[in-house]
């Protein structure tokens, strides 16, 4: 990958050329949309929170749970309208990293693959998006228990 | 569109509003907002010491910069000190736990304590008190409720 031969004399001409006629990417406020509608998206998930811990019998440890599920099947929900995809679209990344967005990938993929069938349309292809996130999931928390382990077992901690 | 959205807003508004099942006072709902500055409660036997022994609890606790509210309850055997940590010192919670802790600890020595910065566990301290104050509800239901108080501050998940 790193010994990539040295661009002909066109080539590089025609990057510069390209780079004359290229639409610039918004970076700034690609990031400051993404900030707010994320941001949004987690004072929602606060507030219900908050009405779990008001309402019931959670505490601040253990309100997390329903208020994932809440949050994943809202999107969920919202997925199926149609509105999810587009906040999406408008925000980018600050839909899509919060958990809301495993609920919008797991669903839009069902949406998608209905049509060959629930088995192997609905039920193959649920999770070829969100596979993803769960792997990578449970692999990264199986890499930071270890090292938390290794680390309490050495006494640094 | 527009009737999916204004059917996703009433579905999980009549989803959070009809499953409320509060039966929490004016003055507790308040507390998770502001600050309520409860009085210490005393469930056992009444005596001048015990009433001396809280309010010294209450103050030396108060006395650490981070907490704004503290609410304690001393029960037969045990004596839960709940507080509410400013916003930017959130951070250090297991600090602020810990040194609560040792503090307690050492100053005194016989008495068995519950401490927690859950928000949950200050709510219910805040309502015990109101409770208290009504002339029906017996010495034995605040009992059972310190019991309640204190399996929630346990329960993990």
């Amino acid at each position: 990958m790193g010994n990539k031969k040295p661009e002909s004399k066109e080539v590089e001409q025609y990057k510069q050329f390209e780079k004359n006629f290229e639409t610039k990417r918004p970076v700034f406020k690609n990031c400051l949309k993404a900030f707010l509608v994320g941001g949004f998206i987690c004072m929602v998930g606060q507030a219900i929170t908050y009405f779990y811990i008001y309402f019931f019998s959670f505490t601040e440890q253990t309100a997390g749970n329903p208020t994932v599920a809440t949050m994943v099947f809202i999107s969920m929900l919202l997925t199926g309208f149609g509105v999810y995809d587009r906040l999406g679209q408008f925000a980018g990344a600050g839909s899509a990293v919060p958990v809301t967005g495993f609920g919008n990938a797991v669903i839009s993929a069902a949406i998608e693959h209905r049509t060959e069938g629930f088995v192997l349309g609905v039920g193959g292809n649920l999770f070829k998006l969100a596979g993803s996130v769960v792997l990578f999931g449970v692999f990264s928390a199986f890499v930071v228990a270890l090292i938390k382990t290794i680390l309490i077992k050495l006494g640094a901690i | 569109m527009k009737k999916a959205l204004t059917l996703t807003f009433i579905t999980t508004l009549t989803v959070l509003l009809t499953s409320c099942n509060s039966d929490a006072t004016q003055h507790s709902g308040m507390s998770l907002i502001q600050k309520s500055d409860p009085d210490p409660i005393i469930l056992d036997e009444k005596t001048e010491k015990d009433h001396k022994l809280v309010a010294s609890i209450k103050k030396d606790v108060a006395k650490f910069d981070e907490l704004y509210d503290v609410a304690v309850i001393k029960g037969d055997e045990e004596i839960l000190v709940a507080y509410k940590v400013k916003h930017m010192q959130r951070f250090h919670m297991v600090k602020i736990e810990g040194e609560i802790n040792k503090m307690l600890e050492e100053k005194y020595p016989k008495e068995n304590f519950i401490v927690s910065s859950d928000y949950k566990i200050f709510l219910e301290a805040v309502e015990l008190n109101d409770k208290m104050k009504d002339p029906d509800f017996s010495e034995k239901d605040a009992k059972k409720k310190l019991e309640e108080i204190i399996k929630l501050k346990k329960e993990l998940t």
